[in-house]
């Protein structure tokens, strides 16, 4: 056993291990938790699940004592946290993983592992102690990257495993894990189930926020959702179902209805022939079709994003064939070249590859023509606010956001700014890929619906999604990708994720083990 | 619901303030540092006020003023340009030279023209070819003081005629055509900065260079035109300076680099591009201004005087960034 003895007895004094008693939390102009109940039983896994803003983040952040409540207490083991006092924060044996890593990238495996907490032995570290604990560890979590690796060269799913070691070695009792499965594939993201169990086993008590559902319903004991700073109901997960999360996060359902197929009757928009990415990506060919939503299924490092990019002009050594509204043209060299042709990335890293954060909404939704709205070489104020306004509204983005820096704004905001700035350059295909990573439902389905409304009036949309529940919702086709090579294209409406899958694992094969490649 | 909402609101009122309060401190607390500067220096000595002293004071920092507008676009792009104190030189040496010869419009003309063309060759190197612009601009200064130093034999070129000086010295109902130039040149930067569509795309490359790319902007052009402004800049600026001093040499002021920097980046300009304005450099300038200023008015001794400037330097910078965090994180 990998604990120390006095975790083990620490964890035995209480069957609570934290809890939150009308906390309250007023921000300028947010009142971001009212008189929030809260209990996190030990060795359990509770999920938490709520609209962005609903107050989840609030709620670990006091957890995790980098905020102060201004009302009402938090217990951890029975005893009262001490918000002004640090040190007593650190013993109370919580520790947060956010979605934003806090690992050095340039220390190695080892040192990242035991940052802030070096064994040491006299002046020196104890490098030996390391190790041993190190490797212990690592065996424990199923985890199999050599101490002296740069953290930088580790994946994303690693550098995660990583983190939760540290939390371990330090003997934290209570862990927060915040969208911890965002960033993994599939057969990463059923690595994170096990340790989790294994966690669990060891009497750790897990809170685990997804936006996915079905995760939450799979892998919790206990589920509560939280909606507009207010914690609106706690049950075991065996009495919730989808439906009855998403109307309690959401107080009302809507849903999309499900378009009518009408493939076939379509005008070419895009013909692709033999698109190849040397190492990466070869033997693309489909048609595109006016006002078409053509789905790309395939798993992480499949090369669907790669796909995209060679399309946005991105890739410069992409070689293939293209065809715009049947004119053949040469297949675009750099991304000047493809928006010229009405072709338009939303790439996946929105906040490095989408947005000037620093700058406002309304700067960010005219950002891909700056000429639009000017008057000559200059800016015309009236003119930009005209636009965003009108952008705004169809992207159900609230126009008194508009001065805000992209920073502050939510995931589905921002995303929402990445599409309007699309929207006001009017694409002829619209490339989507991972539109809704980290994006709560709401916001998620007013994405949907502006990108539904405007395939509706001809343009076409190429969406990419590790969510394959997604994929199939809102394709009408989708192309099934393998190791870079397409191996089918399907309906929309005559599939379900079991099949493409099936079709994805037959060209795979087995499960690849989790290695260091990302 | 209904409930919920009007609470929401009632926060809303109670807290509007508080949710400006970090803009208000960015935005005041550089403008509040200056006044209070003012008034200490004016109250000290009255003379400060006076025509003559602030005519006078615009002339003298004309040079680093102007260079300073153009180093505001470098950095906003998230460049840096450390190669300015040699390019000064350089541009003050060819416009005495040529000035010795020719009439001072074309001694001029050929400083800016040399200015522009190294600015070009940074922004090239930097935006093109994609060296790190401290490495690319700490090597390019090296070979513009070489080609200074070759050309001057590492003697001050002297030119003489009252014509020469007209730029640098000469003077409208009292007021100095440098200090007139200085402001021009902050007027009109600053609008086209702030009102104009390349403007736009400075904040927008500078914020995110991989998303300006990405939007379809020709981020790399906009790059190098800053460096290509900044070089235009100095050459005036070196020009000036030759003007005023009727004479130039390959080591003119290498510390006027430091000034340059401070004035931007007192003002709240940030280093890491993308954030700040021309109107800041302005205040910068202000404040850089007034201390040195107050210093012979005020009768410092020297010893007190680099001790005194570095605090109110850092100061300046903790009230502008370190105050708006502290409110912000609260």
């Amino acid at each position: 056993m990998v604990e120390s003895q006095a975790a083990a007895t620490r964890r035995q004094e209480s069957s609570v291990a934290v809890r939150v008693r009308k906390v309250t939390k007023a921000y300028p102009g947010v009142q971001a938790l009212r008189s929030v109940d809260f209990e996190l039983r030990t060795a359990e896994v509770h999920g938490l699940v709520g609209a962005n803003g609903a107050g989840k983040s609030t709620l670990i952040r006091m957890l995790s004592g980098a905020s102060v409540p201004d009302s009402g207490s938090i217990e951890v083991q029975g005893t009262a946290m001490r918000f002004e006092d640090p040190r007593a924060l650190r013993r109370n044996g919580i520790a947060a993983i956010y979605q934003e890593l806090t690992i050095v990238p340039e220390m190695t495996a080892l040192s990242n592992a035991f940052l802030g907490a070096v064994p040491s032995r006299g002046l020196f570290t104890d490098r030996r102690k390391m190790t041993r604990r190190f490797e212990e560890l690592s065996e424990w979590m199923g985890f199999k990257v050599p101490p002296d690796a740069k953290a930088g060269s580790l994946s994303v799913a690693n550098l995660q495993m990583l983190e939760i070691m540290r939390a371990v070695q330090a003997d934290r009792d209570v862990l927060i894990m915040d969208e911890p499965t965002a960033p993994l594939g599939p057969f990463e993201r059923s690595r994170l189930y096990d340790l989790i169990a294994r966690l669990k086993q060891s009497r750790v008590s897990i809170i685990f926020i997804s936006h996915d559902l079905g995760e939450v319903l799979r892998l919790c004991d206990r589920v509560s959702v939280m909606r507009d700073g207010q914690l609106i109901d706690t049950r075991p997960a065996e009495l919730w179902n989808k439906d009855s999360l998403v109307q309690s996060m959401l107080g009302e359902v809507r849903t999309l209805p499900l378009r009518e197929a009408q493939a076939g009757t379509r005008r070419s928009r895009l013909r692709v022939n033999k698109l190849a990415l040397l190492g990466k990506v070869s033997g693309i060919s489909f048609d595109l079709g006016e006002g078409e939503v053509l789905g790309i299924a395939g798993l992480v490092g499949s090369g669907r994003t790669e796909v995209l990019r060679c399309l946005a002009g991105i890739e410069e050594t992409a070689v293939g064939h293209m065809s715009i509204d049947g004119a053949d043209c040469t297949w675009p060299q750099n991304v000047r070249e493809a928006i010229r042709r009405g072709i338009m990335l939303a790439p996946e890293d929105r906040k490095q590859q989408g947005l000037v954060l620093k700058r406002s909404a309304l700067s960010n939704l005219l950002l891909g023509n700056l000429r639009g709205a000017g008057i000559g070489p200059f800016l015309s104020r009236r003119k930009r606010l005209d636009s965003a306004t009108k952008l705004s509204k169809q992207l159900g983005f609230d126009p008194a956001r508009l001065d805000t820096p992209a920073l502050n704004l939510s995931g589905g905001n921002q995303q929402k700014l990445v599409l309007g700035k699309w929207l006001y350059c009017r694409p002829r295909v619209l490339l989507l890929d991972e539109p809704t990573r980290g994006i709560d439902l709401k916001a998620k389905r007013e994405i949907f619906q502006t990108v539904r409304d405007l395939s509706d009036q001809g343009m076409s949309v190429i969406l990419v999604s590790s969510d394959l529940e997604e994929v199939v919702e809102y394709s009408d086709r989708i192309l099934v990708m393998a190791r870079g090579k397409q191996i089918g294209l399907i309906e929309g409406h005559q599939t379900s994720v079991e099949a493409i899958l099936n079709m994805i694992f037959e060209v795979e094969g087995r499960p690849p083990s989790a290695g260091t490649q990302s | 619901m209904n409930i919920a909402h009007t609470m929401t609101e009632g926060q809303t009122t109670t807290h509007a303030w508080q949710a400006r309060l970090p803009g208000l401190i960015g935005v005041y607390g550089i403008i509040a540092t200056l006044v209070i500067l003012l008034s200490v220096v004016a109250i000290g000595n009255p003379a400060f006020l006076s025509a003559q002293n602030l005519f006078n004071m615009s002339s003298q920092w004309a040079p680093a003023g102007i260079m300073a507008v153009g180093m505001t676009f470098v950095i906003l792009t998230g460049g840096f340009d450390l190669s300015l104190a040699s390019g000064y030189s350089l541009c003050a040496v060819i416009a005495a030279y040529v000035g010795q010869a020719h009439a001072p419009s074309v001694a001029f003309a050929a400083a800016i023209a040399v200015g522009l063309a190294f600015g070009l060759v940074n922004g090239v190197l930097v935006a093109v070819v994609r060296i790190n612009p401290f490495i690319t601009t700490v090597g390019s200064g090296f070979i513009i003081t070489g080609v200074a130093l070759v050309m001057t034999k590492n003697a001050a070129f002297l030119v003489d005629g009252t014509e020469f000086g007209v730029l640098g010295a000469g003077r409208w109902m009292g007021i100095p055509y440098s200090g007139m130039l200085l402001v021009v040149f902050l007027v009109v930067f600053g609008l086209i900065l702030a009102r104009t569509i390349y403007g736009e795309a400075i904040y927008a490359v500078g914020g995110n260079y991989e998303a300006s790319r990405l939007s379809g902007m020709r981020v790399r052009a906009v790059v190098a035109s800053s460096y290509v402004l900044l070089g235009g800049c100095v050459g005036l600026a070196g020009s000036i300076t030759a003007s005023q001093l009727s004479s130039a040499q390959a080591n003119l002021d290498p510390g006027i680099i430091f000034d340059v920097l401070t004035i931007v980046v007192v003002g709240g300009t940030s280093l890491s591009g993308g954030t700040g304005a021309m109107w800041r450099t302005a205040v910068g300038l202000g404040i850089i201004a007034t201390i040195s200023n107050g210093f012979v008015l005020l009768d410092i001794s020297p010893y007190y005087q680099s001790i005194i400037k570095g605090s109110i330097i850092v100061a300046a910078l903790a009230l502008d960034t370190g105050l708006s965090r502290l409110v912000r994180a609260k």
